[in-house]
């Protein structure tokens, strides 16, 4: 009984606690959920729901609605496929290529040298520089009637390239200039996650008599793998939404070698006026981006746990 | 007692309601009464306040310049310019003029806009809605024919032209003349074209390596770029659309307009296939290459303008592009200036629409700010000191108005027009970069036009 009453005399309290508990937790995330809500949610909803109704530009708003008809067309549009096609080949070059020179700039960023530290100053500038200023100042250097690069080649005899209007060539210049642009950044996570690993494993290496090779795979970038994961999914999510370094370097051309599927959602939206049938294009990339993202996520965790 | 209160309480509540939503029904039903009160030109106590949104190309010189002559004449119409990067002008000016309450007073278009935002219903009928605010001496039959119609849609005159354009054929004479071909005339045509740009193409510095071309112009992914050949199929008599809007460029006369731009390449600087209005421009005013098809709004900054040239109005010649099976080209770019039908300060708005595309406001546009007129009198009228540059770029622009308005030589009138633009953009650009023949170009974008047109 004594029992009984100290428990009913208890649980108002916890629940008055958990409640107080509750109400300040709530009342710490309610800003940023109506903010999310507001600025996300909101817009990707609006997207859905037009991307099934005719659009209205009378009074900007669905009017009937079409069923999949909109997903119908964006499915066997060629073009819309052909720049689903060109971001995964931008994609399967383009984040390799970065993550490969990033974390191998890391390892020469880390060592002792003289100028390190100017080298890594200057070596963030890509990072800072608009995309639209870095693809119009690219254009110009590529530019085969007044561009250096092709001034600078000239001096050891190489022939002028097109680096623009060769469709080839034209995808390669997209990838060099997204490097350019990002494997400073990946470059930046890898130096901070390299010194961080723990000495004292290292150190146990090299009683073992590891030599550099040994140290480096089978220490080094089994302790890294996590990091490397976590940072080819942030590099993936940034590099998926490619757009302003290409509208700005070839407009998407020669053709439509370069033609990003964002750039051409943007051009059909902003240029063709087809909000519906952008949102369902849209809608299919935000689907692809998001499976694609949780098959990378999940191998994260795994390599996480292996590692 | 306790009854009686409720009931009164909710009597007040619903006395509070009715009251409010008289007010609303009050509200909105003077909100939703045809045409627009205009709302005056303002007075000297009580000035009106007008916004306009227009590309960012020129705001800044009509805000600094224009409206201060502008405010001679109205002196109580302030006037706001909001400048906006061309790629973005339609659709935020569709976003704006589709709102309940706009934010603009008057919406600058460019050629092919004014059919989509009249469908919208946003656009004042200029002729009947604002007739009683025209001023008696405003001509209308002044206006060439064809900038005219740049701003009417289904017989509706929804915008007048304040700046006026072609696509023309400028000539780097010295180019011409160091290469021993004659200087171009505006009978020139484009199998004459083509006889001289070999002879155009030269190594002048005895490098081995030849650093001048005979031409270059829009070649890379733009809307601009199936303009070229567009004025081309004009020029032998052809349509992009037949009278029921059915794609009637897949043929042999389409595919030999699209073949004679891509031919172009062969004589253009190295890279042309990603040349645009930038590019292409820059080669011509560093003297790079003989000819350029290019919109004629850009002679003064070719020719006249040291800063941006090194070329001087001697050098540099100004014509219709050639001829082809039936007349010269000319495509016509307008910038049409209409009023918010939903504007409550019309009346001020057509005030500075009306001055802007008035006799008295080209003229003074014209000489003081280069801006090309679209009226006849404009044009027959001789260029004040000072511009005198502008005395062949008027014969250029009578003669291309002419024919482009005979040969009806501008992009779709179409509420689709952009989208139209779009497709044969890019089919046009996968031709030009040699991805696709001419024929497979024009296939496949008239399947997409007649799908789009349905």
């Amino acid at each position: 009984m004594a029992r009984l009453s100290s428990q009913t005399t208890t649980h108002p309290s916890r629940r008055r606690t958990h409640t107080i508990d509750l109400f300040s937790r709530w009342s710490f995330l309610t800003p940023a959920t109506v903010i999310l809500v507001a600025v996300l949610a909101y817009p990707i909803i609006y997207t859905i729901v037009i991307s099934f109704s005719e659009l209205s530009l009378a009074t900007f708003s669905p009017t009937s609605w079409v069923g999949l008809d909109h997903y119908i067309d964006a499915l066997t549009n060629r073009n819309f496929l052909n720049s689903i096609l060109v971001t995964g080949v931008y994609l399967l070059f383009a984040l390799p290529i970065q993550m490969l020179l990033g974390f191998g700039t890391a390892f020469l960023m880390n060592a002792e040298w003289k100028g390190r530290g100017v080298v890594r100053a200057l070596f963030l500038i890509p990072m800072v520089v608009a995309p639209v200023v870095a693809g119009g100042i690219w254009r110009q250097l590529l530019d085969p009637l007044w561009g250096a690069v092709n001034w600078f080649i000239g001096l050891f005899g190489a022939p002028a390239l097109d680096w623009l209007g060769d469709p080839t060539l034209a995808m390669i210049t997209i990838v060099l200039i997204d490097t350019w642009r990002w494997t400073p950044f990946v470059a930046l996570i890898a130096a901070a996650a390299m010194l961080s690993l723990p000495s004292d494993v290292f150190e146990a290496a090299r009683i073992d008599g590891a030599n550099w090779w040994q140290t480096l795979t089978k220490v080094t970038i089994p302790l890294l793998t996590p990091i490397i994961a976590a940072t080819f999914v942030v590099r993936w999510l940034g590099a998926v939404k490619m757009f302003d370094i290409v509208l700005a370097s070839t407009k998407g051309g020669p053709g439509q070698a370069t033609n990003v599927v964002n750039l051409y959602i943007y051009e059909e939206a902003f240029r063709g006026l087809h909000f519906a049938e952008a949102s369902a294009m849209s809608v299919v990339v935000l689907v692809i981006t998001m499976v694609l993202t949780a098959v990378f996520l999940r191998m994260s965790n795994k390599l996480e746990e292996k590692f | 007692m306790t009854h009686t209160l409720r009931k009164t309480a909710r009597r007040a509540v619903i006395g509070g309601l009715l009251a409010t939503a008289m007010v609303v029904v009050a509200g909105c039903s003077s909100g939703s009464a045809g045409a627009p009160e205009g709302g005056g030109v303002g007075t000297a106590d009580k000035p009106v306040s007008i916004r306009m949104i227009a590309n960012e190309a020129f705001a800044n010189q009509w805000q600094e310049l224009m409206v201060p002559e502008f405010n001679k004449d109205f002196p109580n119409i302030k006037v706001q310019i909001d400048g906006v990067p061309y790629a973005e002008l339609l659709a935020k000016s569709m976003l704006d003029q589709t709102g309940a309450k706009p934010t603009y007073d008057v919406i600058i278009a460019d050629d092919p806009w004014i059919p989509q935002l009249a469908q919208t219903g946003s656009l004042l009928d200029l002729k009947k809605d604002a007739k009683e605010w025209t001023a008696d001496d405003y001509d209308w039959d002044d206006f060439y024919a064809a900038p005219l119609a740049a701003g009417e849609w289904d017989g509706v005159q929804y915008g007048v032209p304040v700046r006026s354009n072609l696509l023309l054929m400028f000539t780097n004479k010295k180019l011409y003349q160091d290469a021993g071909v004659p200087v171009p005339t505006d009978k020139l045509t484009w199998d004459e074209f083509f006889e001289q740009a070999p002879k155009l193409v030269r190594d002048t510095d005895g490098d081995g390596k030849d650093d001048v071309w005979a031409t270059d112009t829009y070649f890379t992914r733009d809307s601009l770029t199936p303009t070229i050949w567009q004025t081309v199929l004009n020029s032998d008599g052809g349509q992009l659309l037949d009278k029921d809007n059915k794609p009637a460029f897949d043929n042999a006369d389409g595919v030999k307009a699209l073949q004679t731009q891509i031919d172009m390449i062969e004589f253009a600087p190295p890279g042309a296939s990603t040349h645009g209005f930038n590019e292409s421009l820059e080669a011509f005013r560093q003297g790079k290459v003989a000819s350029l098809f290019m919109w004629g709004s850009v002679f003064k900054g070719t020719a006249v303008d040291t800063d941006t040239t090194t070329l001087t109005p001697d050098q540099v010649g100004i014509q219709v592009m050639p001829a082809g099976e039936k007349m010269a080209g000319a495509h016509r770019g307008i910038w049409s200036a209409a009023v918010s039908a939903k504007s409550p300060n019309a009346e001020a708005a057509w005030a500075l629409t009306q001055w802007l595309s008035s006799k008295k406001g080209e003229v003074w546009q014209a000489n003081k700010l280069g801006v090309f007129p679209a009226r006849k009198s404009t044009l027959a009228s001789t260029p004040e000191a000072g511009s005198e540059w502008l005395a062949p770029v008027f014969t250029a622009l009578a003669e291309g108005f002419q024919v482009a308005g005979e040969g009806e030589m501008w992009r779709p009138r179409l509420p689709e027009s952009d989208a139209v633009q779009q497709i044969l953009a890019t089919e046009t650009a996968r031709a030009t970069s040699g991805e696709i023949s001419a024929k497979e170009a024009l296939d496949n974008a008239a399947d997409q036009v007649e799908k789009l047109l349905g």
